[in-house]
């Protein structure tokens, strides 16, 4: 039972770690990128073909995986969403664009990625970076989940941190809450959202690269079933709230494995998303969200 | 011409089912709500004129009307369900009711044939039919696009409370928004299935949200002529992309993106706003009309409030 509560949690905290920047930025400048999952893919997908000629180490890879993500990420919003919003400045209209952009987005990176890996699954077996299983007490921990788990809950206690006591911290809060008073009051709301954007996608980058080492290997195609997966976490714990996601991601991965290793796979995402609209049934905003106070 | 239609007839038929799969969610999007429940409705047609047609033989009409109307009846009663929720928790809420119809159908056993689906529903559907149907559907979707239905519809999804204040049942025809995205989702399901004479669970997927997302927001999500476009489009483009080598998907995307970016309201928008422009500038002599910074929507959310508004700000 402890070895499925591990490995519940850790799933948990990969979701964390990848829907933590998208829901921060969802929502703060109220950008929902449906290119995170492509992002989180192909920088896992780089740091393989990089770990193929170099053998470099894990803290290396987890770098290069951030660095890739932050590119791409920064590269979505410089070319799309700042190229959409600038043509449609009201927000709530340029919502459905800015999402069949991210689905563009995603494609174009998810076809490169097919094209180069062949569609064949990826893994990092050429690093120098060994696993190794701990003995804790009665359970079995491998140093890959150690490093995730740290990594996850370091990183969102960071965010949570930050949003919460740093002055950016709070101007980024005041465009979630209003962006246009929020420009009155001297905050460069391009440069938060290029910062935002740069952030989540390092977060993707560190989540690609830590799942290869987790799973062994992944393909071109699983960035899609992260993608909803994060997407439901994040509805299930309340847009922006970075409790928010921690809870959702760990409720949701605890769920999922639960009805694994207890029914059948082929439940799982059925359970799952269950779940996930019961919740919605009784919390209209997810568990932490805040009242919505814009009109219409 | 009857050699090109014999060799493209798949892809004729599919143009008129993608249509009316979009129609299902640019129906509610219309309303303002965001609901992928269509999708789930695809799926749950699908089934139901299969095995209606595999078990009692019957004929199409019978299977997809059955299918029809079930689907209306799920529709309404989910709309019951998630009657509190609005804007992408809604979305949500409808992607989980789509991926649950894709697990219930992977695991009903014998009725739904689990993962490997149903086999061999023959049935007396013609093409000649699928293009009816979709001409009615087009018809009874353009008699809501014009007089006091489009005003009501347009004022449910521009500002809801304020639809509410004026007297428009704004919870009703949301409900009704729902069974009619469940009824056109359930027909295109239905018939493709009896066309294909085959359903899986693999078919009723995320990719099948996106893309009934995708051809409505590019072609135009105020009117079922937007719809069409972008079935049209999205239908044929890979097709026609084959030329483009292993590079196709990279090019399908770079087109996703740059309509995303130059046309906000969709390539049916982009060709009123040039329509308006064109003959905008002919009778500019004759009478001071509108900015022509004001786009499309705004000139068409302008008429539609009627000569008062005008009158009032004036």
């Amino acid at each position: 039972m402890l070895e499925i509560l591990i490995n519940a949690v850790t799933l948990g905290s990969l979701y964390l770690l990848f829907a933590l920047g998208m829901s921060v930025a969802w929502g703060t400048i109220g950008i929902l990128n449906f290119a995170h999952g492509s992002t989180f893919m192909f920088s896992a997908m780089v740091a393989y073909f990089v770990v193929q000629t170099v053998a470099l180490p894990m803290w290396a890879m987890v770098l290069l995986g951030a660095a890739v993500g932050t590119v791409l990420s920064v590269l979505t919003q410089a070319l799309v969403f700042n190229l959409i919003l600038r043509r449609n400045p009201d927000l709530l209209k340029a919502e459905m664009q800015i999402v069949v952009g991210g689905i563009g987005t995603a494609s174009v990176l998810l076809a490169i990625a097919q094209h180069y890996t062949k569609s064949v699954p990826f893994g990092f077996s050429a690093s120098t970076f060994k696993v190794a299983t701990y003995q804790l007490g009665p359970v079995h921990i491998s140093n890959v989940q150690l490093v995730i788990l740290v990594a996850a809950l370091g990183l969102a206690g960071l965010a949570a941190w930050w949003l919460k006591s740093a002055r950016a911290g709070l101007a980024l809060r005041a465009i979630g809450v209003n962006p246009e008073v929020a420009s009155l009051m001297g905050v460069d709301r391009s440069r938060m959202a290029l910062g935002t954007m740069a952030a989540a996608g390092a977060l993707a980058g560190i989540a690609g690269v830590l799942l290869t080492y987790y799973l062994g290997s992944i393909a071109a195609e699983t960035g899609d079933s992260f993608l909803i997966s994060a997407f439901a976490a994040i509805i299930l714990g309340g847009i922006g709230s970075v409790a928010g996601v921690v809870t959702g991601s760990m409720i949701l991965a605890l769920a999922e494995t639960l009805v694994v290793t207890q029914l059948s796979g082929t439940w799982a995402s059925a359970v799952a998303f269950g779940l996930i609209f019961v919740v919605l049934l009784f919390l209209p905003r997810g568990i932490f969200g805040r009242k919505e106070v814009r009109r219409t | 011409m009857i050699g090109w239609y014999e060799a493209n007839l798949v892809l004729i038929e599919a143009t008129f089912l993608n249509f009316l799969l979009a129609l299902s969610i640019q129906v509610p999007l219309r309303l303002g709500v965001f609901s992928f429940a269509g999708v789930g409705s695809y799926g749950l047609g699908a089934y139901t004129a299969a095995i209606l047609t595999l078990r009692y033989d019957v004929p199409a009409f019978v299977a997809i009307g059955a299918a029809v109307l079930l689907a209306a009846v799920v529709g309404y009663l989910f709309s019951l369900l998630v009657a509190r929720l609005n804007g992408l928790y809604l979305a949500m809420a409808t992607i989980a009711f789509v991926l649950i119809i894709a697990v219930l159908a992977t695991n009903g056993g014998e009725l739904t044939g689990g993962a490997n689906g149903l086999y061999g529903a023959l049935s007396d559907l013609t093409t000649g039919g699928v293009v009816a149907v979709c001409v009615v559907v087009a018809v009874l979707l353009a008699l809501t696009e014009r007089g006091p239905l489009r005003r009501r519809i347009e004022a449910v999804r521009e500002d809801p409370e304020l639809s509410l204040s004026m007297g428009i049942g704004v919870v009703p025809m949301r409900q009704m928004a729902f069974a009619v995205s469940g009824a056109l989702g359930a027909c295109a399901g239905a018939m493709n299935a009896l066309l294909r004479t085959t359903v899986s669970p693999e078919e009723i997927n995320f990719h099948l949200i996106v893309l009934a997302l995708t051809m409505v927001i590019i072609g135009g999500s105020r009117s079922w002529i937007g719809a069409f476009i972008g079935s049209v489009i999205f239908t044929w483009l890979p097709s026609v992309l084959a030329s483009a080598g292993r590079w196709q998907d990279v090019v399908y995307g770079v087109i996703i993106i740059l309509a995303a970016i130059f046309m906000p309201t969709g390539l049916l928008g982009l060709v009123q706003t040039l329509y308006q422009k064109l003959r905008g500038r002919r009778s500019a002599a004759v009478t001071a009309e509108a900015p022509a910074d004001d786009t499309a929507e705004e000139r068409a959310l302008l008429q539609a409030l009627g000569g008062e508004s005008r009158g009032g700000v004036q």
